[in-house]
Parts: structure tokens; C-alpha cells; sequence
């Protein structure tokens, strides 16, 4: 199935407009599974979880990490608005893997002054920033 | 008369200040830019945000709509104001030397304060100068819910959800009906505007756009995306709050320091007037003094 119709793809954060791209194929950590979207879908608005964005463009891939957020899809322009996002092969695995260490040091410090919620999202990003990373050497 | 020393010591000392005013200015001007960068990067995720709310402006405003039994409604229902308690975020800057920036805001905060005298008031502070000033204050039925200071020049989107979290938490907690917002508008370079207004509920003739979602398929629910979004678009608000305030705190120092560095060369100059005329004067008299010494002495 090759059409020369394309998508935009545009990623935003709270912080600043992240990416926007033409491609072929995006799939979307959406909230009941993984979402994959191609030219022509029809209109739809879908929660993100903490996931992979994985996108297509001219047969290549990219990878991100994505925090959880929102997305829209209409007139094949899929706008993502994620709390936070990581391109993937930008994420240093070192400092995640140090993440990981003092988000679960933290959960486990259980003191008083610790927002246990916080603490909890951390850990979360610094895992899938770590599997994400991962996931792409493999291939 | 002031002594030479004394005038000397004083052109001295204003010259040291005028250094530091020209340095606050420069360090004012070199964070400006990135603070304007800040808030043009902010802008689209906030818009677009405000974009989706208002297309699901039709079942919001549904009367049988199922976004209407939920709790977050309430964030858009201004038939209520009888309620007795109203929330205020104040933000202020951390510092002073910036004009009239945390006096303008200060003074409509005791506005506030005044027309809502019977009412119990939950505050929450941005800036040690609010910070301060409330502290003084003694004033029946205010309560202080929350304070960050020290945030400028570096307001992140973390700051806007913190703020958020509390007001959300107070607001379910206290039964609050409107929640006001004091700041400052970064307007331009040369002029910050003082805004005054209710943040909550929402007013959606303020919102912009007027897209059709009507025929949107929702995952898994559009009162699920209705709760996710809610949340986001309050803090992307804040957040862009924020960053025009510190927009226009940087603009006001710089405004600020740089009459007063002009002023401060003022008075140098009168200064340096002053000890050229009482030097003058000083030597004319010791002249006085040697000649009618002489013509004494024929």
C-alpha cells in the first residue's frame, strides 16, 4: 500500500513546538494500545499514556518517548500535545539509568517532604526513556 | 559649606551605584530576550489546547450533557457566585528595583481584597514581594494556600502544574466559586499591563477558534479526553501567566535601572559643579587671606 498522500505530524510540549514533519506513518501510545495512523484516517481524538511515538518517513524510523498527553487527528494532520517528550536516540542511557536509581531511591526514602506522585511520574519517564532506548539498539 | 572631601566622597559613591544600575540593566536585557522566546514557544501548545476546549463547547454547554455531571464542570459553570469563598493567584516579582511593577499589583490586590471583605479568601502567592506584603497585612478570613518563590527568571512548565495541583485541591476543598488572577502583561519593551481578571470559570467568548469536532470519534471517551484536557489546558494558561510576568519584570527593571542611571548621572554632574565652585571658593579665600596678610605686613 504506497500512496504519495502524507501526514503532518506535529508535536508540541507546554515548553515549545517540538516537531513539525511530513510523514508516512505514525503509531501513537494511545490509551486502549498502540494507535498507528496513516494518510486519509478519520477524525479522532485520542489520549496518549506513557509510551513510544514512533513515526516513518521515506522508509526510515523514528523513536520518541512520550510522557502522556493528547492527541488530534483531522485532515491528516495528527497534532500530538505531550507533557513531555524524548527523542529517543538523544536519550543518554547513562543519566537515565541514573534516573531510574534516584527516582526508586526516593520512593523507597519515604519521607514526609516527598511528593510520592512526583517521584512516582519521574520513575516512570526514566523507564521508558531506558526501554525506549533500548528498544532501538535492537533493531 | 560641605567640605571637598565630602562632595568628592559623594560624586564617589554615586558613580559606584549608577555601575551597578547600568550592570542590573544590562543582566535585565540579556534575559529579556530569552524570556520573549520562552513565551513565543509557550504559545502554540496553549492555543491549541484553547482550541480543543472550544470545540467541545456545544457539549459542554449541553444541558443534558454527561460532561455536565462530572466534577470538572463546575470549572465552567458561572451560574453560581453566591458562594461564599473566591480564590486569588497573585504573582508578583521576587525583587524589587522594577518601577512601579509590584506596586501596581499589589494595589489591585487590596481592591480585591476590599470588594471581597465578607468573603473568605484563599491565596496563592507568586513572588516574595506578594509574599511580603500579605504576610503584613492583618485582614479578617484570608487564608494563604500556597506561595512560590524565587521561580523568575526560570518559570518552567513544572512551576504552572504545581500551582495548578493547589488551586485545583483548594478548590474542591473550600468550595470555591471564582478564582481571580493578578499579573502583569508583558505588552512591549516599554510598557507592561496590569490585568486584572477571573480565571475560573471559564469565559468561553475568550477563547478563539471555532473548529467542528462534532463528528470527532473519542478514545476512550470524550469525557476522558474532556478530564485530560482540562488539566493541561489550565496549566498551559498558567504557565504562558507566568512567563508574561517575567517577561515583563525583566522589562520593567530595565526600564527602571536605566532612569535611574541617568538620574544618577544627573547628580554627578551637579555634584562635580558644586566641588569645581567650592573649590573656587576655597582657593579665592586663601588668596584673600595671603594678600591682605601682605598689605598688613607694609
Amino acid at each position: 500500500m504506497k500512496t504519495n498522500k502524507k501526514l503532518r505530524l506535529q508535536i508540541t510540549t507546554p515548553q515549545k513546538p517540538v516537531l513539525d514533519k511530513e510523514v508516512d506513518f505514525v503509531v501513537l501510545p494511545a490509551y486502549e494500545g498502540e494507535l498507528g495512523v496513516l494518510p486519509g484516517h478519520k477524525p479522532y481524538v485520542a489520549t496518549l499514556n506513557f509510551g513510544e511515538l514512533r513515526y516513518t518517513v521515506d522508509g526510515k524510523e523514528e523513536v520518541f518517548a512520550l510522557m502522556g498527553g493528547l492527541a488530534e487527528i483531522a485532515k491528516d494532520e495528527v497534532s500530538v500535545f505531550a507533557e513531555d517528550i524524548a527523542l529517543a536516540r538523544e536519550v543518554d542511557e547513562e543519566t537515565a539509568k541514573q534516573k531510574v536509581e534516584q527516582a526508586k531511591a526516593s520512593l523507597s526514602a519515604k519521607g514526609a517532604d516527598i511528593d510520592m506522585e512526583l517521584a512516582e511520574i519521574e520513575l516512570k519517564k526514566a523507564i521508558l526513556m531506558l526501554k525506549v532506548k533500548n528498544n532501538k539498539r535492537k533493531k | 559649606m560641605e567640605s571637598l572631601r565630602d562632595i568628592r566622597q559623594e560624586i564617589k559613591s554615586t558613580k559606584a551605584t549608577q555601575q551597578i544600575m547600568l550592570t542590573m540593566k544590562m543582566i535585565s536585557s540579556a534575559r529579556i530576550r530569552k524570556a520573549q522566546q520562552m513565551m513565543l514557544d509557550g504559545r502554540p501548545f496553549a492555543h491549541k489546547m484553547a482550541e480543543m476546549i472550544d470545540s467541545l463547547r456545544k457539549d459542554i454547554q449541553a444541558p443534558d450533557s454527561e460532561l455536565r455531571k462530572n466534577s470538572a464542570y463546575r470549572f465552567f459553570d458561572n451560574t453560581d457566585t453566591a458562594k461564599n469563598s473566591v480564590m486569588l493567584i497573585l504573582i508578583t516579582a521576587d525583587k524589587g528595583l522594577c518601577g512601579s511593577f509590584n506596586a501596581n499589583v499589589l494595589r489591585e490586590t487590596l481592591k480585591w481584597l476590599r470588594a471581597n471583605e465578607e468573603k473568605e479568601k484563599y491565596i496563592f502567592i507568586i513572588g516574595k514581594k506578594g509574599r511580603d506584603f500579605l504576610k503584613r497585612l492583618k485582614i479578617p478570613r484570608l487564608h494563604i494556600i500556597g506561595e512560590l518563590i524565587g521561580i523568575f527568571p526560570k518559570a518552567s512548565y513544572a512551576h504552572a502544574t504545581m500551582i495548578k495541583d493547589a488551586i485545583l485541591q483548594a478548590g474542591t476543598k473550600y468550595n470555591i466559586s471564582t478564582v481571580h488572577l493578578i499579573y502583569n502583561d508583558f505588552k512591549s519593551m516599554a510598557s507592561q499591563k496590569l490585568v486584572s481578571k477571573d480565571f475560573l470559570p471559564f469565559d468561553f467568548d475568550e477563547i478563539e477558534g471555532d473548529k467542528d469536532l462534532s463528528d470527532i470519534t473519542f478514545e476512550p471517551s470524550m469525557l476522558a479526553v474532556f478530564l485530560v484536557l482540562i488539566p493541561r489546558y489550565l496549566g498551559a494558561t498558567l504557565y504562558s501567566v507566568l512567563l508574561e510576568s517575567q517577561a515583563a519584570e525583566l522589562a520593567a527593571r530595565m526600564n527602571a535601572m536605566e532612569s535611574a542611571s541617568k538620574n544618577a548621572g544627573e547628580i554627578v554632574d551637579n555634584l562635580s559643579v558644586k566641588l569645581n565652585k567650592v573649590r573656587q571658593a576655597t582657593i579665592t579665600n586663601e588668596l584673600t587671606e595671603i594678600v591682605s596678610g601682605a598689605n598688613a605686613l607694609n
